[in-house]
């Protein structure tokens, strides 16, 4: 009796002193990048420490269905011409240090991009068409001239140069700089543990230089919309490589881990319900040359965009690291149109129909042709080789043509694209920003291809400034149905990415998106604040 | 002897500044630079303020002098990719679990082998020796990255016996000192096998086992003495190999250690990282040849350093 009572006291000690650590959610993520300067996403993207945005409060962001969600704004507004838009911050934000997180910090921090040498200026003139921008960052104009004005602690007014219906979209990349700590120690402010200061739903608690390995924690004074569910979030970039990724997994060193092709059967036996896959935001397809033999014709065209069975290149030679695509536009991003997508189908009789009516019946008389693809390394390289040689057999298969391959480094497979020194190509084109007036750019009035399609460009050039989005979207759609009909491009696959996550983790950011996919980390606010364990 | 040192640490010296000039030539002879990138690349004025913040808008042989100036004043500049620090800073925290791991690695080893290949030539064509041909073989053939993945993948996946990777605890820190110890051993198997073997067909053993003495002494005192040279030639340059940190071994097993700085500060043209780390090889490759020299004439009477005295 004694003796059980010793053990029931003992065993109450101890779980009263196990409950404090079993409360504690940490999740044991894989980062990017080995090697980091600052942990300041405002002074570099390219070199920036790992997850330096989980720090700060965009303006806005995208959840997973990519519906953009108002985060440090509360609301914004367009001006009647167009050019001006209103941003109005939520009140009660604040620094991790108490300072008032104001309109100023987000002025500055676009300020000091514009002057100092961001390594992602092109994106605020590319995307945004900041007013000036263009001006201030060669050095021609003064940083006041940018159309930034912070009009009192809660607003801020932004001009661009054309109407930009998707500048909100844009700010999704804008975040803070705490003017007071630049004030006081410069860009140094982002070099250390002690002197960084957050705004958003984390804080940071540690930073290993040696491989960027960050520790932050759930944030105690960020009163803005999506708060941490866990409470510690540890990103190891050596996770990163799915070749150490996956055995610490396996292991129980990591909460989920990216998977390479080969480990996606290893990972489907281990746990099948832990797959997660998502569409990279890129699209492989074929151009042409329009102006010369045989592609200034239609229907040959025509006749490729029906020859190619997507279906089965996605399933044999690109299993697992590719999908179909039938449209210029990912899935899940802005605009996509499955009604354009269900047009691009495998029909070798109607493919051989279009031929025939271009005067190569069965192929006969159709000139051997030499397809062009780009020397490339990530994801990339894995695809398009492959591909290529798919197609060579493809098109010979159905359509009797001779296809040749050439790999080309990238300067080289450019300056063929641009001056027109071969007639078809693989274009692979990953996104710049989240609108489809980045993907209908590309072929918008000479762009990439020099393609100039009048019909095409005046649509994409109403739908670039229009204000309705339905009508917008209509008018992007319709502009797509022209790239159809002229067979301007074949859109072949879009890139996947794998994963597999522990079943201890949960939250709506390991539930797939209604497309199917689970973006993770490429949303990092919204994956980490909907994230539980 | 003395003499001999000296002349030895001004041909260092001499070393040290060629190897430091052609490592400059060729890090600038690279293609590219630190604010080159290949798809959005920076606007003209903005790179050329940051060159010139960097100094690299100077001459050549000005930044050279520059550089090599603070270098004798233990000053080897700050690192691009880690601008919070100095580039000593950077290295003083990275060697640290780079030291320990090939440290550990080489210690444990390097005896190892060592026995190994004494087993190996002392049982010669015997299962001993068999299994230490193997053992060096798999050891010196099979790439480091695979055997690491197969240490994570029996140990840590299937037994789990052992933590997969990582550096926070020494639990964490033994699948890496195997991975890493496979290369002395393999090595030291084979060169004292070889070594012993060619020692002990001399006539000398034959007159020691013909004076009687124990086959124990005569291989202790005698042979492996006489052996020891070719094992001091490896030894020294091993242990250099290993502070300068094993890219794979801590890649596998996530080690926050020196090996990536030397891929990432060439990739990213961090020019005061990329000196500072082929200097700091070139200095200690000088004083390791240099002390092998010295430790040959101790072991081995007959080798005179420095020419006839």
């Amino acid at each position: 009796m004694h003796i059980t009572r010793k053990l029931v006291a003992a065993l109450a000690v101890a779980t009263a002193l196990t409950l404090p650590a079993m409360a504690q959610s940490t999740i044991s993520a894989p980062g990017q990048s080995t090697s980091g300067t600052y942990m300041d996403y405002m002074k570099t993207v390219y070199d920036r420490a790992t997850f330096a945005e989980l720090l700060q409060v965009p303006i806005a962001t995208f959840d997973k269905e990519f519906e953009l969600t108002p985060m440090a704004a509360e609301s914004w507004s367009q001006s009647e011409d167009g050019l001006t838009w209103t941003f109005k911050l939520r009140e009660g934000l604040v620094w991790s240090d108490g300072e008032p997180l104001t309109a100023e910090d987000y002025v500055f921090a676009l300020q000091r991009a514009a002057t100092t040498g961001y390594d992602f200026a092109w994106y605020w003139d590319f995307a945004g068409g900041i007013k000036g921008w263009k001006e201030v960052t060669e050095g021609t104009a003064d940083v006041s001239t940018l159309g930034l004005v912070a009009v009192d602690d809660l607003t801020i007014e932004v001009t661009t140069v054309a109407p930009k219906p998707y500048l909100p979209s844009v700010t999704s990349l804008w975040y803070p700089v705490p003017k007071h700590k630049v004030d006081e120690l410069g860009d140094d402010w982002a070099l250390n543990v002690d002197t960084i200061v957050s705004s958003g739903p984390f804080e940071i608690e540690s930073w290993e230089k040696s491989n960027n390995a960050v520790v932050f924690t759930k944030s105690d004074t960020y009163t803005g919309p999506w708060q941490a569910q866990i409470d510690r979030l540890e990103v190891d970039p050596t996770l990163g490589a799915p070749e150490v990724g996956l055995p610490a997994f396996l292991a129980g060193d990591a909460d989920y881990s990216f998977l390479n092709t080969g480990q996606v059967p290893v990972a489907m036996s281990a746990d099948p319900d832990g797959i997660r896959r998502n569409a990279v935001f890129a699209t492989s397809y074929l151009s042409y040359d329009l102006e010369s033999e045989p592609f200034n014709n239609v229907d040959v065209r025509r006749a490729f965009y029906y020859a190619i069975d997507r279906e089965e290149l996605t399933s044999t030679v690109l299993r697992d690291i590719a999908i179909p695509a039938g449209s210029i536009l990912p899935p899940g991003y802005p605009g996509y149109n499955p009604d354009v997508v269900a047009q691009a189908t495998f029909d070798p009789e109607k493919a051989q129909q279009f031929l025939a009516d271009a005067g190569y019946p069965n192929g006969e008389g159709f000139p051997e042709i030499e397809i062009w693809i780009r020397e490339e390394g990530g994801y990339n390289g894995a695809i398009v080789p492959a591909m290529a040689q798919y197609l060579q057999a493809e098109l010979g298969e159905h359509l009797g043509i001779t296809v040749n391959i050439r790999q080309l480094p990238g300067a080289d497979w450019m300056d063929g694209l641009r001056g027109a020194t071969n007639n078809i190509f693989i274009a692979p084109y990953e996104y710049d920003y989240l609108d489809p007036s980045n993907f209908y750019g590309i072929f918008y009035n000479g762009g990439r291809h020099n393609y100039f399609v009048p019909e095409y460009d005046a649509l994409v050039a109403e739908a670039d400034s229009e204000s309705d989005w339905d009508t917008r979207y209509a008018l992007y759609a319709q502009a797509e149905q022209v790239m159809i009909d002229q067979g301007l491009i074949v859109p072949l696959v879009h890139p996947i990415t794998t994963a597999i996550i522990s079943s201890e983790l949960g939250g709506e950011a390991t539930e797939p998106n209604s497309l199917g996919f689970t973006p993770l980390d490429r949303l990092g606010h919204y994956f980490f604040t909907h994230l539980t364990k | 002897m003395l003499g001999y040192i000296l002349r030895r640490l001004v041909s260092v010296a001499f070393t040290f500044i060629a190897v430091s000039l052609i490592i400059f030539l060729m890090m600038h002879a690279v293609p590219g630079g630190p604010f080159d990138a290949n798809d959005m690349p920076v606007s003209e004025a903005v790179r050329a303020k940051l060159m010139a913040q960097l100094g690299l808008d100077q001459p050549l042989y000005v930044q050279y002098l520059k550089y090599m100036w603070g270098v004798l004043h233990f000053d080897f500049g700050v690192p691009y990719q880690s601008p919070g620090e100095s580039v000593l800073q950077l290295l003083s925290r990275a060697w640290v679990p780079s030291l320990v791991l090939g440290g550990l690695g080489v210690l444990i080893g390097a005896p190892l082998g060592i026995l190994l290949g004494m087993a190996a030539a002392l049982n010669r064509n015997s299962w001993i020796d068999y299994l230490a041909s193997a053992v060096a073989t798999i050891g010196l053939t099979i790439p480091v990255f695979v055997t690491s993945m197969l240490l994570i993948l029996v140990f840590a996946v299937w037994l789990k016996w052992l933590p997969a990777s990582g550096w926070p605890n020494p639990e964490r820190w033994i699948l890496p000192i195997i991975a890493y110890a496979a290369i002395p051993v393999a090595t030291y198997a084979r060169y004292t096998r070889s070594a012993m073997l060619d020692t002990m067909s001399r006539p000398f053993v034959t007159v020691l086992r013909a004076k009687g003495l124990s086959e124990r002494r005569i291989v202790f005192q005698h042979v492996l003495r006489n052996s020891a040279i070719p094992l001091v030639t490896v030894f020294l340059p091993m242990f250099i190999g290993t502070a300068t940190g094993s890219i794979f071994v801590e890649a596998m097993f996530r080690v926050p250690g020196l090996g990536a700085y030397f891929v990432s500060s060439i990739e990213t043209r961090d020019y005061p990282l990329e000196m500072a780390l082929m200097l700091m090889i070139t200095f200690m490759y000088c004083i390791a040849y240099l002390l092998s020299d010295i430790v040959y004439a101790l072991i081995n009477p007959r080798i005179r350093v420095g020419g006839a005295e």
